[in-house]
């Protein structure tokens, strides 16, 4: 318990960092492409926490970036919005069997199919609810659209590739 | 009312996302555009702590630009000094200037952190109120405008870029003192709009944008930019002006804010006048 708190903590101060240090300043494609990374911490949330819980900490999680990029609700908001769906989103794709206790959410644990489902559904929500937010209207809404499809894309690649990188470390704890 | 209850914790996780979307939602929409980010800003001292130290690895890597940058500026001001004039006379007299008072005081700052490829841009320097710095205080580069002051705690200041739509800044022609606003509509951080010179002035394209003056936030007479297209359409009683603006907004690493030392002064007169 207190060792899954800890490691929740360490991820969540290691991600924020890494993004607002690194990937925050990268220029892909001359910014078009933004890759929001922190939400591999939100994903890799324990599965057995209640509902209230995981709502309460995306707001938080959100309201750290918002301080970051100067932008009061729009990444709370858009982590809201997505922690609400990973609650039903969960529920709808819960094995036979429910999820046993302790179950963690990652590629090697849930298997891959799984774990794409998961992660590409939660992911593209969260890009395109801050992309649409971030414009304020729907002028630009296909090309919006666009950007919010391929950052989600990034972010996905992102996040699978930190899963095989630490996919062996999980594999020895068994 | 049990069974109210009972609905009511059923469906809790959904409340609780009503209220927080509509904390969120609040803070998003809050207020007006230039003040929104009040509390929830880069000035602060957590966020700007993480973001100097940041700063301080990546500038060695930016010394040789910066370098160039500051010798090209110090060369600049060394062409205005007066050793740099030859005297027409040779008596010279001391006077004590009582015409002449000094009315902008620029303090240095070095930006921290900031972005241009956002639909509204900020920037974060490592001055703040310690320094002297306040709410709406124009923030000048080397080559020109950068933006407006909107928080500052002890040690940091947020500054919103002009690369924001949330700003329009009174600008005016060097040549004719047509004046108009600026506002950045263009999302490309190199260029921005003037808007609302009437289609009577003539601009063409190389003409040179400045800062109005009398806001209180800039001095007259900084560059802003360059006429790059004037399109004008029939209907409308203003041209549509495209600039480029002299600053790159992609790179400042030093910037001066300025201090208009006779801002109470007018204030004050402004809120004296001002009551019924």
């Amino acid at each position: 318990m207190i060792t899954t708190i800890l490691a929740n903590i360490i991820r969540f101060v290691l991600l924020l960092l890494l993004q607002v240090l690194v990937l925050d300043q990268l220029d892909l494609a001359n910014s078009y492409v933004v890759p929001y990374l922190y939400v591999l911490f939100l994903l890799m949330l324990p599965l057995e926490l209640p509902g209230w819980a995981s709502l309460l900490i995306g707001a938080v999680t959100g309201l750290a970036m918002d301080f970051f990029n100067s932008t009061p609700g729009m990444h709370t908001s858009a982590c809201i919005v997505m922690m609400y769906l990973r609650i039903s989103l969960l529920k709808l794709i819960a094995p036979r069997e429910g999820y046993e206790h302790g179950m963690r959410a990652t590629a090697s644990r849930m298997g891959l199919t799984w774990f794409l489902t998961y992660s590409s559904l939660l992911v593209l929500a969260h890009h395109l609810w801050l992309f649409l937010i971030e414009l304020h209207s729907f002028d630009l809404f296909f090309g919006t659209f666009l950007r919010a499809l391929l950052s989600a894309l990034t972010t996905l690649v992102l996040v699978l590739l930190a899963q095989f990188l630490t996919s062996v470390k999980d594999r020895e704890r068994g | 009312m049990r069974d109210l209850f009972r609905f009511l914790f059923r469906i809790r996780d959904t409340l609780l996302f009503l209220v927080l979307i509509g904390f969120s939602l609040t803070l998003l929409y809050s207020g007006n555009a230039h003040h929104r980010a009040r509390a929830i800003n880069s000035s602060n001292a957590v966020v700007g702590g993480i973001y100097s130290l940041r700063k301080q690895i990546t500038d060695y890597t930016g010394l040789k630009e910066v370098n160039r940058r500051l010798a090209e500026e110090n060369a600049d001001f060394r062409n205005r000094m007066s050793s740099s004039y030859a005297s027409v006379e040779n008596r010279f007299v001391r006077i004590n200037d009582t015409i002449h008072r000094q009315q902008y005081r620029y303090v240095p700052a070095k930006v921290v952190n900031s972005t241009w490829h956002k639909p509204s841009n900020t920037l974060t320097l490592d001055k703040g109120s310690k320094d002297g710095l306040h709410d709406d205080m124009g923030v000048i580069g080397p080559n020109g405008i950068v933006g407006v002051l909107n928080d500052v705690s002890p040690h940091f200041a947020s500054v919103i870029s002009v690369l924001s739509p949330e700003i329009k800044t009174s600008v005016q022609l060097r040549n004719t003192g047509h004046y108009g606003l600026l506002y950045w509509d263009t999302n490309d951080p190199r260029t921005s709009s003037v808007i609302d010179i009437p289609k009577h002035a003539r601009v063409q394209a190389g003409d040179t944008v400045e800062t109005r003056g009398g806001d209180r936030i800039y001095p007259a007479g900084i560059p802003v930019g360059t006429v790059l297209t004037v399109v004008d359409v029939p209907g409308i009683n203003y041209h549509k002006i495209t600039i480029q603006l002299t600053e790159d907004m992609t790179r400042s690493g030093y910037v001066y804010v300025v201090d208009d030392l006779q801002r109470l002064e007018r204030d004050s007169l402004q809120l004296i006048n001002s009551m019924p």
